[in-house]
């Protein structure tokens, strides 16, 4: 479709029958995902089953989907429980503690990052259980920055390789939202959403200074899809949804792959891959309810997300013969810019992820920097926006008071693409460990000139937007987002840990497939890109374009 | 020209909305709130236990910086702020990362309470609890400003931003504070109707 018919895509893409959707991936049409589970298949450690997938997230559940589908023996182990999120989530902030991953890491270097809540989860659904819900596709610049602008990496395939995957992704999650101008244009399966307070800010903003901007992309139902409902705009997307409405592996992978036949495993964390030979995988060392204990399996995929997944690499002594596991890790620059209005805005009702433009996210021969930033609403709700205020230096009455004025502010966000860096790395804590044993993982990271100024100009064009839009005051906070990298895809061992199959270098049955993998980032949020790259392994696997292990 | 029965209509539907009663918190909206929600919501209006991770002498200390670093002089008793960071260090429940060079969240606690008493005795000869409001503000503004300086083997801004972390997080997660600052609160399974700016829902109060 192009960009110039974009009508026509939108209404070609939301007419078209969810048949294929459905013989793919039925999850939304099977019944809740806790009845399932009742009926799961259980595997005995002595098994040997095709695939052992480690981390049931993003990356994780697509790749044990689509196997399971595929008739593959699978077992997915999750260091986090099964999730029922009728009672174990709540419409509360502080309440929500659990959802994250909140075992001890350190946290160094000129910019530590915050981990935890900000960027880290842990259970069935991963990080997508808590992640706002945007999902934009990279743009075909992402795959070749190196080569087109000299900065990051180029990767070792081109946005036409992972397109089919964006589009299978897109219409099982589904992504609900407007036409999409940037990158490859397409449109979306499902419409966009009415837009709360903070959306409208944002589109009055961008309106009256010429600057396009999109009402999604979410993956938030906007109307029904199966058995899931549409949103009821509570705003807890942050929160887990437990309308079912906002998209997590749980809900949209996990059902299907149960009733293919996969266990998914919980409470299970593993702590060391079994090798042989230095070119095999043979089973993961995995620690359940307080026991020792070990899964035999043809093949093991690694899946805990940029943090975890070097630490158990680092952690069994493999896959670093050229010393990349654990470098280029990276964040976004996520400032967060607010402005007050005389109206009230309201910002905690509808979901926080609203309106998008990504008008910045390509290199600006005009500018003294490299790559770009997109901009997005974020809408936090109390305890988040306290923290806002309170790094602005305010306490005591000044605090009291500026909260108290919560309902009349807007919040933007940008993100950044800050570049990888080989000194950006996960390592292992040398004199601290975990409740299992296991080293503590400590990230260290630094920005470059060019990430700092990109924190600049997105700011500003942030501050330009509130202010095009009527605020009359304005704050904003440095701060950073979502993580990749740390084993990235490269096109040899010297430059990184997996090739373009996700296949670890030097191993036959040993793969990677989760956040760690991406070489750049772009300006996107990216658990789209995460499973488009899951399901397109899987798919080369499953057809025998790789060699089944 | 409105016709007069819409008009009419019209103005009786804003007086059934002006007349419809307001909850006066928005905790009386629990019957509103799932079961799960409601439970972990309310249990925060009810009886706290008593302190199990901070010693008498910390506590000391303690009450007076978060009475400072959230304004509750007046209205201390209202909002446990206290209590529930005790309970959260006491249930070792981490934030899931911390600094190199600092300890754990609640090892960091104690360490800069113990801080706080020495640096008043060295200024004043007195512990923090014992100086006078100005004194203690004084204090404060102090380390604030201190910004990445050391303060007793920690960076200041470290401290201050474990200190304000854990109060705002306790105090705006207890349900008065939401009348407070004007948020709706949780709305499942109810969900929220009216969205986009200046308006609200029915039982919103205008701000
Ligand atoms: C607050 C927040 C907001 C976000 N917003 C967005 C957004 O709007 N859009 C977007 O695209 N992305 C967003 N993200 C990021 C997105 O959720 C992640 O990028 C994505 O989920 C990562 O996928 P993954 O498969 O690499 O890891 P995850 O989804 O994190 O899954 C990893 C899983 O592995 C498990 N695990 C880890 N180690 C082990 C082990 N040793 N043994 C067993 N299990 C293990 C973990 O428990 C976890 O469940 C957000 C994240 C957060 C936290
Ligand atoms: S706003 Fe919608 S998508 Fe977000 S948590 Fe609520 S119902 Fe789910």
């Amino acid at each position: 479709m192009t960009p110039s018919h974009p009508a026509l895509g939108t209404l070609r893409e939301t007419l078209r029958p969810y048949g294929d959707v459905r013989r793919r991936n039925a999850s939304a049409w099977l019944p809740p995902v806790g009845r399932l589970r009742r009926n799961m298949r259980r595997y005995d450690d002595t098994d040997e089953v095709d695939m052992v997938v480690i981390g049931c997230g993003a990356g994780g559940a697509t790749l044990t989907q689509r196997l399971a589908h595929a008739g593959w023996h699978v077992v997915c182990l999750e260091a986090g429980p099964f999730w029922d999120p009728d009672t174990d989530w709540v419409s509360d902030e502080a309440g929500s503690h659990h959802l994250y991953w909140n075992e001890p890491r350190v946290v160094g270097g000129d910019h530590p990052v915050p981990l935890g809540a900000n960027n880290s989860g842990r259970g069935v659904g991963g990080s997508m259980v808590h992640f706002a819900g945007y999902t934009p596709r990279l743009h075909p610049s992402d795959f070749h920055t190196k080569s087109l602008d000299g900065v990051g990496a180029d990767w070792p395939i081109t946005y036409d390789d992972l397109k089919p995957y964006y589009t299978r992704i897109e219409r099982e999650l589904p992504v609900a939202g407007q036409y999409w101008p940037w990158g490859d244009p397409h449109p979306h399966p499902h419409g966009p959403h009415p837009v709360g307070g903070n959306g409208q800010v944002m589109l009055d903003g961008c309106a009256a200074l010429g600057i396009e901007a999109r009402v999604g992309p979410v993956a938030i139902t906007s109307g029904r899809f199966g058995n899931r409902p549409h949103c009821v705009y509570r705003g807890f997307c942050l929160q887990g949804c437990k309308v079912d409405a906002k998209a997590s592996p749980l809900i949209t992978h996990v059902p299907d792959a149960i009733t293919h036949g996969a266990e998914i495993r919980d409470g299970s964390m593993a702590t060391y891959i079994e090798t042989e030979g230095g070119r095999r995988a043979t089973g993961v060392h995995y620690v359940r309810g307080g026991r020792p204990r070990f899964q035999r399996a043809r093949a093991v995929a690694v899946a805990g997300y940029s943090i975890e997944t070097p630490r158990l690499l680092l952690n069994s002594a493999i896959a670093n013969d050229h010393d990349q596991v654990g470098r280029y890790v990276m964040v976004q620059g996520a400032p967060q810019t607010a402005g007050r209005f005389a109206d009230e805005i309201r910002m905690y009702k509808a979901p926080p992820p609203e309106v998008s433009t990504e008008a910045f996210y390509e290199t600006d021969p005009g500018r003294p920097y490299q790559r770009g930033f997109a901009v997005q609403t974020v809408s936090p709700l109390p305890i988040t926006w306290a923290e806002h205020v309170t790094a602005q230096g305010h306490w005591g009455t000044d605090l009291r008071e500026r909260m108290r004025d919560y309902v009349h502010w807007a919040v933007l966000g940008s993100l950044c693409e800050f570049l990888p860096q080989p000194d950006n790395r996960v390592t292992l804590s040398p004199d601290e460990s975990d409740r299992n044993g296991m080293p503590v993982a400590r990230f260290d990271h630094s920005r470059c000139a060019n990430d700092d100024q990109l924190m600049a100009a997105s700011q500003q064009v942030m501050e330009d937007i509130l202010r095009a839009a009527g605020a009359t005051e304005l704050m904003t906070i440095e701060r950073y987002a979502h993580l990749v990298g740390g084993c990235r895809m490269a096109a040899t061992p010297h430059d990184g840990v997996v090739d373009a199959d996700l296949r670890v270098f030097g191993y036959d049955n040993l793969f990677i497939t989760d956040g760690s993998v991406l070489p750049t980032q772009g300006s996107a949020n990216p658990a789209l890109t995460i499973m488009a790259l899951a399901d397109r392994a899987a798919d080369r696997l499953t057809r025998g374009e790789v060699p089944r292990p | 020209m409105i016709p007069a029965r819409t008009a009419r209509t019209a103005r009786l539907a804003a007086e059934a909305k002006a007349t419809r009663k307001r909850p006066k918190r928005i905790a009386d909206r629990a019957h509103t709130w799932d079961p799960a929600t409601a439970g972990v919501v309310l249990a925060r209006l009810g009886p706290r236990p008593p302190l199990g991770y901070f010693s008498p002498t910390e506590e000391a200390a303690a009450r007076p910086l978060l009475a400072h670093l959230l304004a509750t002089w007046h209205d201390e008793a209202d909002i446990p702020v206290l209590s529930f960071i005790d309970e959260r260090l006491a249930s070792g429940e981490g934030d899931g990362w911390r600094h190199a060079g600092l300890p754990e969240d609640g090892p960091a606690w104690r360490r800069s309470l113990a801080a706080l008493d020495a640096d008043a005795s060295l200024r004043h000869g007195r512990t923090f609890a014992e100086l006078g409001h100005g004194e203690q503000h004084r204090l404060l503004r102090h380390i604030q400003d201190l910004g990445s300086h050391d303060w007793y083997g920690m960076p200041a801004a470290r401290v201050w931003s474990l200190w304000t972390r854990y109060a705002c997080a306790a105090y705006y997660s207890h349900p008065h504070s939401w009348d407070e600052t004007g948020y709706g609160g949780p709305a499942y399974p109810q969900g929220y109707l009216r969205l986009g700016r200046g308006t609200r829902e029915p039982w919103e109060a205008p701000r």
